[in-house]
């Protein structure tokens, strides 16, 4: 009897050092959710005071909140095709018996394990706008460019995207890789006996089987091209013109830049939401693709 | 017909052959490229890196390591950044702390969310988990308000705490998939045998598991030094880590892009350096244990 209410109680003691760090993070999620009602300057602490849901009302009114929205949707929706579509690509090719693929894998793993904020520098360095960056000393020799990467509104998005796309391709592609390797035999040689062409073999066998590792994948380049910021903050700061502005930055500059927490948190809060929704949505997807692949 | 499709075949061989290579050379330029340029960089002169068209051929110069390592004064183009070995110890004290509060709460903590059934189980597993997921700034900026309060501000413990939200959902989860790899057999074994839970976890479960908990050590190690906004706002000049330091070189008046390189450099050294020990984990460590 004795030993039995000790196994019950047993798992909750094993938790209770982690539960209290866990508290520890809830704190100052629910601070700051209540931070998002009021009005909060910093500067001005005489000023707080609860207004409700007046910070998400005001937020609503103004335009650069449609454009961040916009940004931030779009962005990861581009972002997700593109590094997706090439992570494929990459395992395909590393998959296929090519020399050096051991290295070659190696290889990507640098880029995968750099921080975000020095990748967004060693870029900042070759993509600068005169003659002098590198990408447009070599874009010159195919008779482009210059090209003012960072600095021009119509390149800033597409710059970011590069970056980020350098650090985060090795991620999808070691995931699609994996995929490729665990999957099993009999389809393909089924498909061998009917002589099946091998765009027909890709199409019908390889990616649905492969589909839970795609959408695994792409689960998690959503969650974090939502939510990107070491590497705009570190490039152009949401410019030029709020240009590359996404909720995060935007959320940052009400609170750091001009000290309205309450606004920066109704911002944030904005797009816990959007992220809670997205993982939701694509967590659901990837386990009715894990279900479906298995049975 | 064979002696006419023998060319054609032999032609589509070759072709497809080339385009393999050129994809093979194109990724490793990809990949390589920037480091080979940010190398070349921080052994520049201040006039080398800005030269129009980009030079491939200079003068080598030691100036941006010795600027970033001892802030020599050199000229007008003197190291206004001496602190960057302050800012390595920084990130060494920072994530080693932030890894051994993760692991010491995280192992029991794992252990019985992977071994035990209990209520709230799940729940309770995917409220950390959820903490990967959510936009820091939903916690730095109540952070900052809490820390500048109680006097957490720019201070080493502070910092650890909230690295806490990088550090231990991460070492929860992938302790976690290590546990739950450990046949349940070989725990019932040492049941039987009399050992007590606490026997089973110490004598059974991490002697088991130990390679498990070393590369999530090592990967927790690595998640942290990759910290960029916690330390941007939570930290001073004293505390700050090497990749809030390494935007130091980036003022009003003049970015010092030679000595930013060699900064980039050598603050990315321990993750080249550390990632070669794990590399077959590094997938499962960013998927959270997700994929093995």
């Amino acid at each position: 009897m004795r030993s039995r209410t000790h196994e019950a109680v047993l798992p909750y003691i094993l938790l209770l050092p982690a539960f209290l760090l866990l508290v520890g993070m809830l704190y100052p999620f629910c601070l700051g959710l209540y931070y998002s009602l009021t009005s909060y300057y910093l500067q001005y602490p005489h000023l707080f005071r609860f207004v409700g849901l007046g910070n998400y009302l005001a937020l609503a009114k103004e335009p650069l909140f449609a454009y961040s929205l916009k940004f931030t949707l779009g962005y990861a929706a581009i972002g997700v095709i593109v590094q997706v579509g090439l992570g494929l690509g990459v395992a395909l090719l590393l998959h296929s018996r090519i020399v050096g693929r051991g290295v070659l894998r190696a290889m990507m793993l640098m880029p995968l394990m750099m921080p975000p904020v020095i990748t967004a520098l060693m870029w900042k360095i070759m993509m600068a706008s005169t003659k002098s960056g590198i990408l447009n000393h070599l874009l010159s020799f195919l008779g482009l460019g210059p090209i003012n990467w960072l600095g021009s509104v119509d390149s800033a998005m597409v710059s970011i995207l590069i970056i980020d796309t350098w650090g985060n391709l090795p991620f999808v592609a070691l995931i699609l890789l994996g995929g490729l390797q665990s999957l099993p035999y009999e389809p393909y040689e089924a498909a061998l006996v009917d002589g099946a062409s091998g765009w027909n073999v890709f199409r019908f066998i390889t990616l649905p089987l492969l589909k839970p590792f795609i959408v695994l994948a792409a689960t998690f380049r959503v969650m974090d091209a939502l939510r990107i910021f070491d590497v705009i903050y570190a490039t152009t700061v949401g410019g030029p013109a709020d240009a590359t502005m996404n909720l995060h930055m935007r959320a940052f500059f009400f609170a750091f830049q001009w000290y309205q927490m309450g606004m920066g948190m109704a911002y944030a809060m904005v797009l816990l939401a959007l992220v809670f929704l997205a993982s939701y949505f694509l967590m659901g997807y990837w386990k009715r693709a894990a279900e479906q692949t298995t049975t | 017909m064979a002696t006419a499709c023998a060319p054609t075949s032999l032609v589509r061989k070759w072709t497809g052959r080339l385009l393999v290579s050129l994809a093979v050379l194109l990724l490793v330029v990809w990949t390589a490229f920037p480091f080979f340029w940010i190398l070349l960089t921080s052994l520049k002169q201040p006039l080398d890196v800005i030269a129009a068209p980009p030079k491939l051929v200079f003068e080598p110069t030691t100036d941006n390591y010795l600027a970033i390592f001892i802030g020599q004064k050199r000229g007008q183009y003197s190291s206004t950044r001496p602190d960057f070995p302050r800012f390595f110890l920084n990130s060494i004290v920072i994530s080693c702390g932030a890894v051994a509060l993760s692991f010491l709460a995280g192992v029991p903590a794992s252990y019985a969310l992977a071994r035990h059934s209990f209520r709230f189980k799940e729940p309770i597993a995917f409220l950390f988990l959820s903490f990967r997921f959510a936009p820091f700034i939903t916690f730095l900026i109540p952070l900052y308000i809490l820390f500048q309060r109680v006097g957490l501000y720019n201070t080493y413990s502070g910092l650890i705490l909230a690295y806490q939200l990088i550090t231990l959902p991460f070492t929860i989860w992938m302790l976690r998939s290590f546990f739950m790899e450990i046949p349940l057999e070989v725990e019932e074994a040492a049941k039987i045998d009399g050992c007590s839970w606490w026997g089973i976890l110490t004598k059974v479960i991490l002697p088991l598991s130990l390679p498990g908990m070393a590369v999530t050590v090592i990967l927790g190690f690595m998640f942290s030094w990759n910290a960029f906004n916690y330390p941007l706002m939570l930290a001073g000049r004293q505390t700050f880590p090497v990749t809030v330091g390494a935007i130091q070189f980036i003022s009003y008046e003049q970015v010092l892009w030679g000595q930013m390189a060699a900064a980039s450099l050598v603050s990315v050294l321990p993750q080249l350096i550390l990632s070669l020990f794990v590399q077959k984990y590094i997938v499962r460590g960013l998927t959270m244990g997700a994929i093995k």
